[in-house]
């Protein structure tokens, strides 16, 4: 095996990182036990990664450290039964009373357990089912060529938000994949903008739903060089400029 | 008796799994504020990144049984957690709820000349932010928001096995850059 090769193509971060399948993860375990220079370099990049996160620590709130070691301390007492000193006498009560605790102890984590497996397959089937949409409304993309993306990133007021365009140059149709942005109050919603020399172009107000990653279709445009979303009022009788607050914004 | 200040990692590791609790203060003093740094690039309101970074470290506690050092160092272990967490976390319903009534400034207009994506994250998301735009997104989908190669795939309109390279050649970036 070449292992310098094997070793640059990747896998190394994408181990420690936890973004291997679990195959990959596997074999991956395997060559680190035969091949030293492997492991050896995963060790260096655990090593800067570990620097690297010190180095941009952020403190904690103070009072986070007491509630932490409260907790696991308490939940240490349940540990140590058997340090109890327990009299031969009451060696009988004592095993009785555990045997009840046990007893209502396992029928509850029984009906818990059935009720989350419940909940689990009804949250995986709508998984399923949003996927499966997604796939669909996704082909109509994959068809096309000439469709060109805009990864447009969160501004200040939402950081973390993040939404895609895709605008198909041919058809000039243009959609939008919520990757991330948070529901909005009841009287507001988001609007896409398109920009052309700097001039916004509305391109549709958006309907947020519960879905993690929704494609939506809008508005076509005829030239863009980047696109937004703003949140706006709901109702406003004049929408054709942006009134409300900046969430993302991307080139194309 | 003074009590000891520094701990091999060895040792750490051996006294979290005797259930020292002395030993466990000393890793939330030493490694709260770097998992913090995790919590906060993925979630963004700070009272929940304390929650998580709560349940972080009784995971960690409950969990020390099952740490294994030929996998990988206690840190890399601990950061994992921290990272599902924190996923696990955003895309939980409740999280999203929260996110529903909070006050928004009405500072941002849309300014007249367009200008890049303003991005002001620490830690590894800065480090993110020198990738080329195609990589960066790649590696925010996965590392922090936590979709599978598949479906950024679907979603990006990539194909599956382009994603890997792709993702494996950023990851590969990102390494000279924290070096």
């Amino acid at each position: 095996m070449n292992t310098q090769e094997y070793i640059s193509s990747g896998i190394v971060e994408s181990y420690v990182l936890g973004l291997t399948s679990d195959e990959e993860r596997r074999e991956f375990e395997q060559i680190c036990a035969q091949y030293p220079e492997v492991l050896a370099a995963r060790t260096a990049f655990e090593l800067s990664l570990e620097k690297q996160a010190m180095e941009n620590a952020i403190a904690p709130p103070s009072a986070t450290r007491s509630n932490i070691l409260d907790l696991i301390s308490n939940s240490d007492k349940i540990i140590p039964l058997q340090q109890a000193p327990v009299k031969k006498i009451n060696w009988f009560k004592y095993a009785a009373a555990a045997c009840l605790l046990l007893l209502a102890g396992s029928i509850y984590w029984n009906l818990t357990l059935s009720n989350k497996n419940k909940e689990l397959q009804g949250n995986y089937d709508n998984t399923v089912a949003e996927l499966s949409e997604l796939k669909k409304e996704a082909q109509v993309l994959q068809q096309n060529p000439n469709v060109k993306m805009a990864a447009m990133s969160g501004q200040e007021a939402s950081p973390k938000s993040f939404a895609t365009v895709y605008w198909d140059t041919t058809s000039q149709d243009v959609y939008l994949l919520v990757n991330n942005l948070p529901k909005p109050a009841s009287d507001k919603q988001y609007q896409l903008w398109a920009f052309l020399d700097g001039q916004p172009i509305d391109m549709g107000l958006i309907e947020i739903t519960e879905k993690p990653l929704q494609l939506y279709r809008l508005k076509k445009a005829q030239a863009a060089q980047a696109f937004a979303i703003t949140l706006e009022k709901k109702g406003r009788p004049d929408v054709s400029k942006p009134e409300g607050t900046l969430y993302v914004m991307g080139k194309l | 008796m003074k009590p000891k200040t520094t701990y091999s990692e060895q040792e750490l590791v051996y006294l979290l799994q005797q259930r020292n609790e002395k030993a466990f203060a000393y890793l939330y003093d030493n490694y709260s504020g770097a998992l913090y740094g995790i919590v906060n690039a993925i979630v963004t309101d700070k009272e929940v990144a304390n929650d998580v970074l709560q349940n972080v470290f009784v995971n960690i506690w409950r969990k020390i049984e099952s740490y294994d050092a030929t996998k990988g160092r206690l840190f890399t272990w601990m950061l994992n957690i921290a990272r599902n967490a924190s996923i696990d976390e955003v895309r939980s319903k409740g999280y999203k709820d929260s996110q529903k009534n909070q006050p928004i400034a009405d500072s941002g207009e849309i300014p007249g000349a367009v200008t890049g994506p303003v991005i002001d994250d620490v830690g590894l998301k800065k480090v993110l932010t020198k990738l080329k735009g195609e990589l960066r997104v790649l590696v925010d989908m996965s590392y922090f928001q936590g979709f599978t190669h598949e479906e950024i795939s679907q979603a990006l309109n990539i194909p599956l096995g382009t994603v890997k390279t792709r993702i494996r050649s950023a990851l590969t970036q990102l390494r000279t850059m924290i070096q």
